[in-house]
């Protein structure tokens, strides 16, 4: 093949030509989700997956994982909440729920790496301790559970459903964070550090880079971007809830496997999580639109990421397997 | 005496839960009783089972979030099936065949496809709990009958038949891991996958069969729900992989794999039930209860993690006195003064 056309072969273009066929097959089914404004609009509803599977995908490609990001975006609405509800104005309001979503971010880290416990365990005790923290501090102020804490001025509810561009506020932070992240992650010497601690952390330590402080900001990143995803679901929803975050958890998880990234470290790309995104998010407004109930779609977007990883597995063992044999290699080329 | 607690998690855990039973018993009268023991050990049989299922997938180096659903998915065939009046113990059977099944898939697609197990599990945590969904229609199921509810209701000193079913899975993990050679192989792969390999263990074979075990725990965890709670929810067990492996972690069993035991186990599992049943006791809200179990384990965690760095720095500095103290007058060392650097014989 043509190294001009070896792009064609990339994960990435798969998934792009994935992502196509699901708009056409909704399409075929329902008329209505071919329309532009029902695929922009409908983005709103997922987009708070990608706004957390980007900087996610930082942390993988670094080696390192975390799940209690899903509790980091309930907890940020929370402090928002609670912030607005002793009387701050909601700017001052927005900054403390960012940097809370930070000093979270940094928690993880700072037990990570201090300990040398395994990220998927510390991460996994601060799921519980974020979340319970959040559920303490909305009880503290007498906000129920279901209803959370409400009562925004009419601006703040406003933000989630203005435009920039043309496009939803939401998609629009996302296109933003995906170009600014891509752009870290592609053309800074810290992006590029990403990856070579993700591929080899004895290599990296060998080249003297700073391991923990490149990972330290991976994790602060990812907490910094739950926050930014709680204060836009709670504009969203115009109320501040604790389980805000529980649902992104698994879809987020997924997104970043199926655009590419490898849990192993070292391999992953924002664009690929970014139309994965995509990918998972029009499946369930495609399915519920074709009058699937919203049940299924669980499923199904299970069992997509086990076709498309699995799928991946045997096509990476078959091209290994023709490697070794000297005939195969030739009728490839 | 940190040496010992250090290298045995199960003893510094059971000295840690009985200063925090002393505690509470302490602040709240009435506290320590046989029925606040009887009701913890009842309370936390579901995520016994269930977290002894996902010990072993932890114990060969591999992951499984899917238990939840699997336990839900079989609760939900057992309930299905005892509306369509099938007898209970064919109604079992069927549950634990579901069980079985699910596991069958993790496995396969772990051991034969080679799909990293977080990631194929987390594929079938959303394909079972769908699954789940799509069999029950959304509807809760009810009704179940008198005959499933008996097994969860006291018979022997409150303790209903269930514990004892619980108890001897346990007791027969415990001697098959560290008594029986193919226990000790579950291990070994864990430890050193391709060193199990080369020694001529089946490798597959032995992660297969792990799975598959935790998809059958899975199932006697979801058996036992329906018989506790008498009606199926469709959330049924969803939530509950988290929390069992927090216990798992708790017990000293490592992610890295082939290190923990069942007796850590089960000490865990009743330490993280027996929070839940002292807040109530102590009058505080239970929405403290995340926060408090996040903390623990956390603070546990850290305080194992910074003892044992603690340990391996103080076995080493003693291995490096020792060798500079031999190491004195021999001559060929002295020429090489690099050899006493790179460690020589350890």
């Amino acid at each position: 093949m043509r190294p001009s056309l070896r792009f064609l072969l990339r994960w990435e273009s798969f998934l792009v030509l994935l992502l196509i066929a699901e708009i056409l097959i909704f399409g075929a089914i329902n008329p209505r989700f071919l329309r532009p404004s029902s695929l922009l609009y409908s983005t709103s509803d997922f987009v708070q997956i990608g706004i957390v599977a980007l900087p996610l995908t930082l942390v993988i490609i670094a080696g390192g994982i975390d799940v209690s990001f899903a509790s980091v975006v309930g907890l940020c609405a929370i402090v928002f909440g609670v912030s607005v509800h002793f009387g701050l104005n909601v700017p001052v309001a927005m900054l403390l729920a960012v940097l809370a979503g930070g000093l979270c971010g940094l928690f993880n880290a700072a037990v990570i790496l201090t300990s040398r416990i395994q990220p998927l365990v510390v991460t996994l005790g601060s799921l519980y301790l974020f979340s319970g923290l959040a559920v303490v501090l909305s009880g503290s102020i007498g906000a129920g559970g279901y209803e959370g804490i409400g009562g925004f001025p009419q601006f703040f509810t406003d933000i989630a459903n203005m435009h920039l561009l043309g496009l939803p506020m939401p998609l629009a932070i996302l296109l933003i964070e995906a170009i600014l992240l891509g752009c870290i992650l592609q053309f800074t010497r810290f992006g590029r550090m990403v990856y070579l601690v993700g591929l080899s952390e004895k290599a990296a330590l060998f080249n003297g880079m700073p391991l923990d402080r490149v990972r330290m900001w991976t994790y602060v990143l990812l907490g910094v971007f739950a926050a930014i995803a709680g204060l836009i679901l709670t504009s969203y929803f115009g109320s501040a809830r604790t389980d805000l975050g529980t649902q992104t958890l698994l879809s987020a998880v997924t997104a970043v496997a199926l655009g590419g990234a490898s849990v192993y470290g070292g391999k992953g790309t924002i664009f690929g999580t970014l139309i994965a995104t995509l990918l998972v998010g029009y499946l369930q407004q495609g399915l519920q639109m074709s009058g699937v109930s919203s049940q299924i779609s669980g499923a199904l977007s299970g069992a997509l990421l086990l076709i498309a990883v699995s799928g991946r597995q045997l096509a990476g063992g078959v091209s290994v397997l023709s490697f070794l044999r000297p005939t195969a290699l030739h009728a490839s080329k | 005496m940190i040496r010992f607690f250090s290298k045995n998690r199960t003893a510094s855990l059971l000295v840690i839960s009985a200063v925090s039973f002393a505690l509470i018993g302490a602040f709240a009268p009435g506290f320590l009783s046989f029925a606040t023991v009887r009701t913890i050990l009842i309370n936390g049989m579901i995520m016994m089972t269930v977290s002894l299922g996902v010990m072993g997938v932890l114990l060969t180096r591999n992951i499984d979030v899917s238990v939840g659903s699997t336990l839900g998915l079989s609760a939900a065939v057992l309930g299905l099936l005892l509306q369509a009046e099938v007898a209970l113990p064919l109604a079992m059977a069927g549950a634990l065949a579901t069980g079985l099944l699910a596991g069958l898939l993790n496995g396969v697609l772990v051991a034969v496809i080679g799909v990293p197990a977080i990631i194929a599990t987390l594929g079938t945590l959303g394909l079972y709990r769908g699954l789940l969904l799509i069999l029950t229609g959304g509807v809760w199921i009810e009704n179940l009958p008198q005959s499933l509810k008996a097994l969860a209701s006291p018979r022997f000193a409150g303790f209903p038949i269930l514990i004892f079913v619980v108890a001897a899975i346990v007791l027969l993990a415990h001697l098959f891991l560290s008594h029986t050679r193919k226990g000790r192989f579950v291990y070994a792969v864990g430890d050193n996958r391709d060193a199990a390999r080369h020694i001529g263990l089946p490798v597959r074979h032995i992660e297969l069969s792990v799975f598959v075990f935790a998809g059958l725990m899975s199932a006697v965890g979801g058996i036992i729900f329906a018989a506790q709670i008498g009606f199926l929810p469709g959330q049924a067990g969803s939530g509950i992989e988290l929390r069992v492996i927090a216990a798992c972690v708790l017990g000293g069993i490592s992610l890295l794999g082939g290190s923990g035991t069942v007796a850590g186990l089960v000490v865990a599992v009743f330490f993280l039930t027996s929070i839940d049943s002292a807040l109530i006791y102590l009058r505080i809200p239970g929405y403290w209860n995340d926060l408090i179990a996040g903390a623990m384990l956390l603070l546990v965690l850290v305080v194992d993690g910074r003892l044992r760095l603690l340990i391996d720095k103080s076995v080493r500095a003693k291995r490096y006195a020792n060798h500079a103290s031999t190491d004195k007058g021999q001559s060929l060392i002295k020429a090489t003064p690099g050899l006493t650097t790179s460690g020589g014989n350890q």
